[in-house]
């Protein structure tokens, strides 16, 4: 069974037809959110306003889950902080306005660092991705038992009733659908913002991501706090709506609920999970009064059919069939116009045409004087697994400016070597020193802060963002993104800008990234790489896969880029002409050794190299 | 002595719930939320013999089959065409608990169940008293224990398996049908649950929602313990000590969470092998 025809390779639906859709929705919605006190009784508007506050906490599902790819089970328990806090201040000490209000702060303060605590938890480097739903799993474990060990203090299993505000139901829709709206809104802006787009691309990539500078154990961990406060504010609102707090509002079952719900509706879409949560709890509570467990049962199915079938959950194919009913009716009507507006509208809207502006150099760009300082220095490098020797007693030095080939045969330690120099925690000896500064055991992320800028073996881009946001994203490491602000303009530096020109990346900039041929993958890569404006740059087989054409740009380009910038290049190849060209100096690796060290002209013909790659065998 | 037989006893229940979700971690590489829902068809599949007048025996075997038979269904409509998606599953496999469970509430209630027991009464050992029947689970749960190993070790289907475990890209290169492989582990999976649940059947109160508790903390287990038996025994051993005495020396209620907040912070400061 294949996904339906409107997704792409990454499960989204195309640009055009999602923001279509969701102007469709956005007004719909509104229109639906401002009739419902006309139309609804009183029941109905209770119903609806329980929906809304639960929608809030479904927005957050979606932001951590959806966006990111933090698969939690726990918003259900900063809900019930939220309801708890503002039940116990009412019941025991004041329901005065201030201390309500306050109580309401402390409760996101309390969950948002109940959210960090998780993250520290949940996001150390290396950490599977599962270990964020074994941790946000026994939060509402630990929650409930929490609140049943506070007997009567807390109400225990029966919940802790307490005084509540004079609202009414009426009064509770506007509040809790605008809460909602509010919320929904600033969520929408965020993802679409400058600062939203990590989200994804931490979704797709996180290894890349950290390559890039970004710490992202560090932007999850946030992301989880505000996520958290978020869902305690509409907790404690949904208990003051509720007169009472009870343990199911942070429980498993709840917290599982509201996965379910996101993935109906359609996670990563913002709109799908809101119009799911509220269509559910409508319908569960007008159908679900009488046949609690069918209707159950049907929402369980459902489920599987959507996770199985259709990732991407209902909002899609809903959305697509609206948009065709709709253009159906319009040409049956013959409404010129209303067609015209329909087509046109996502070339205007959809297309993110942004124009790529070269960076102006900073004043203070390093110029090459000399040409002898030494850029990269590495002192006994070693990689040990168990008595495996990968990498022994490693030591050279790269001079500003210098394109320094390294080569050897299949297992020599090349990859080995670039990791143990970009990545602190590889190495088990040795020290590696960029312009003069140790820096140690660190990881990958505070590597970049050096200088450092690594380009991996196979090519690794964020697959479901454009061209033009991938290279956005690798920039967001030298310029702080906008949380609210979608930039039109590509500010690139110089060498990554003739990087996409030489190879033709620049006329496919609004294209995703997953589409791309492999070629033009790696260009994107080494783009982005570049885009961190490095000092030393690591790069494993930057031209594998591009026609001899780009390869020859792409080395004019690094060439070029040695000489005026003062760039370290250290470049492993496998086509020797390529080194040839662009190296200025070869190193030649052998069983984790170096075995020649030298000017090209020299290694190239020597009988150790030859030894090397033909005779075998060990060399001395 | 009667805290250290409560220890291994109930170490032996914690074993015998979570070797099933081992085994398919291990292999098939997926977290399997319906396992508790697995664990309760178990339970109720008791409940019906006692019903219909059989052998308690007879039940356990009964039980078995009926898992193997539920996880055979499973593992071909559901995980199959999703294999390629590992956080999926985890959102596949709770939907399909709460489709079990749905169903049992339609059919049995939401009320307790009763099942008879095989073995009822205490026997006394060196003067001190205790249930006889948890003294035979710990047992069958060493047998199972030992029984997964043996097969693991010296058979041509464990080494198969321990294959699948190790690279299951180089197995299926060398020709070994590891669809087949993770069928076979799911249906076995699934048969330890439901086998497991029909052994708690006298210990604990049958009702329809009864296994959430068992897979959270099995589901903590088999992520300490990684993929081997061993280490499971181990863990289900400390933790699940642990909790016995939390219990009853603090209190019940949050020695229910030992083992969830332990697992929680053991696998943070362990270093990743």
């Amino acid at each position: 069974m294949t996904p339906a025809p409107e997704l792409t390779a990454a499960g989204h639906l195309p640009r055009t037809v999602r923001w279509r859709g969701l102007a469709f929705a956005l007004s719909g919605c509104t229109a639906a959110y401002l009739a419902g006190p006309f139309v609804l009784g009183t029941f109905g508007q209770q119903i609806l306003s329980q929906a809304f506050f639960y929608a809030i906490v479904v927005v957050t599902v979606d932001l951590l889950w959806g966006h990111t790819g933090i698969l939690t089970f726990g918003q259900s328990a900063f809900f019930g902080i939220g309801a708890y806090a503002i039940a116990i201040t009412r019941a025991y000490y004041s329901s005065g306005i201030p201390v309500t209000a306050l109580a309401l702060i402390g409760a996101m303060v309390v969950a948002a660092l109940v959210g960090i605590a998780v993250g520290w938890l949940s996001f150390w480097d290396r950490a599977s991705p599962i270990y964020v739903a074994v941790v946000t799993l026994a939060l509402p474990v630990v929650f409930t038992q929490v609140i049943l060990s506070g007997h009567a203090f807390t109400g225990s299993s029966s919940g802790l009733p307490f005084p509540v505000p004079d609202i009414s139901i009426e009064q509770w829709y506007w509040i809790s659908g605008g809460l909602l709206l509010l919320i929904g809104a600033a969520a929408y802006v965020f993802v679409k913002s400058d600062a939203g787009r990590l989200l994804v691309a931490i979704r797709e990539n996180e290894e890349r991501c950290r390559y890039l500078g970004l710490k992202t154990s560090r932007i999850k961990t946030g992301l989880m706090a505000v996520c958290g406060a978020v869902a305690a504010l509409a907790g404690a609102c949904y208990a003051m709506f509720a007169n009472v707090a009870a343990p199911a509002y942070g429980d498993f079952v709840f917290g599982t609920q509201l996965v379910v719900w996101t993935a109906l509706g359609g996670r990563g879409t913002l709109i799908g999970p809101i119009l799911g949560t509220v269509f559910i709890n409508y319908v569960s509570a007008v159908l679900g009064g009488n046949f609690p467990f069918v209707w159950l049962l049907l929402v369980g199915l459902i489920f599987i059919v959507v996770v199985v079938y259709l990732p991407a959950g209902l909002a899609p194919p809903v959305f697509s069939g609206a948009l065709r009913l709709g253009r159906i009716v319009a040409d049956a009507l013959g409404v010129a116009r209303v067609r015209a507006v329909a087509s046109e509208a996502p070339e205007s809207i959809g297309r993110d045409r942004f124009s790529v502006v070269v960076r102006p150099e900073p004043a203070g760009t390093p110029v090459l004087h000399g040409g002898s300082q030494v850029a990269l220095e590495l002192r006994g490098v070693s990689k040990h697994y168990g008595s495996l020797r990968a990498l022994e007693d490693v030591t050279f030095r790269a001079h500003r400016g210098e394109v320094v080939g390294i080569v050897g045969p299949n297992g020599a330690g090349k990859t080995t070597l670039l990791r143990c120099i970009s990545d602190g925690r590889e190495r088990s000896a040795g020290e590696v020193i960029i312009n003069g500064a140790r820096i140690g055991r660190l990881p990958p992320q505070d590597g970049v802060a050096f200088g450092l800028g690594r380009k991996f073996q196979a090519p690794s881009v964020f697959e479901a963002l454009t061209v033009g946001d991938c290279l956005r994203v690798a920039r967001s490491y030298r310029a702080t993104p906008s949380f609210w602000r979608r930039s039109r303009a590509l500010e690139l530096p110089e060498a990554a800008q003739r990087t996409i020109e030489a190879t033709g990346l620049a006329a496919l900039i609004d294209e995703p990234a997953g589409t791309l041929p492999h070629g033009m993958k790696q260009a994107l890569e080494l783009a982005m790489v570049l885009a961190l404006e490095p000092a030393v740059l690591l790069l494993d087989e930057p031209t594998a896969g591009l026609t001899s054409t780009e390869r020859a740009a792409i080395g004019a380009v690094l060439t070029g880029l040695a000489q005026s910038h003062g760039l370290c290049i250290l470049v492993i190849e496998h086509d020797l002409d390529f080194v040839r060209n662009i190296s200025s100096r070869l190193v030649v690796l052998h069983l984790g050794r170096i075995v020649a060290d030298g000017p090209v002209s020299q290694i190239v013909g020597s009988e150790v190299v030859r030894q090397v790659y033909v005779g075998g065998g060990t060399v001395t | 002595m009667t805290q250290f037989l409560d220890i291994v006893t109930f170490a032996g229940e914690l074993f015998i719930v979570a070797i099933g979700l081992l085994l398919v971690f291990g292999i098939l590489k997926i977290i399997n939320l319906a396992h508790g829902a697995f664990l309760v068809v178990g339970s109720y599949a008791t409940v019906v013999a006692t019903r219909l007048n059989w052998d308690p025996w007879l039940a356990l075997l009964v039980a078995l089959a009926v898992g193997i038979a539920l996880g055979a269904l499973v593992e071909r409509s559901v995980l199959r065409p999703i294999a390629a998606r590992p956080l999926d599953t985890i959102l596949a496999t709770w939907g399909l608990n709460i489709v079990i469970v749905q169903l049992i509430t339609l059919y049995f209630g939401r009320q307790m169940q009763f099942a008879k027991s095989a073995i009822t009464g205490a026997v006394t050992l060196g003067g001190l008293t205790y249930s006889e029947y948890r003294l035979i689970l710990l047992l069958i749960a060493v047998a199972v224990g030992a029984m997964v190993t043996v097969v693991m070790r010296t058979t041509q289907m464990g080494l198969i398996a321990r294959a699948v475990i190790m690279n299951e890209e180089l197995a299926q290169g060398l020709g070994i049908n590891t669809r087949l492989v993770r069928f076979v582990t799911f249906c076995l999976g699934a048969g330890l649950a439901s086998l497991a649940g029909a052994l708690l059947t006298p210990l604990v109160s049958v009702h329809p929602l009864m296994g959430v508790p068992w897979l959270i903390n099995a589901f903590m287990l088999v992520l300490v313990a990684g993929v081997s038996l061993g280490s499971l025994a181990v863990a289900t051993l400390l933790l699940g000590g642990a909790q016995v005495l939390v219990s009853s020396y603090g209190n019940p209620v949050l020695g229910g969470l030992t083992i969830v907040i332990l697992s929680v912070v053991i696998l943070r400061f362990r270093t990743p092998a």
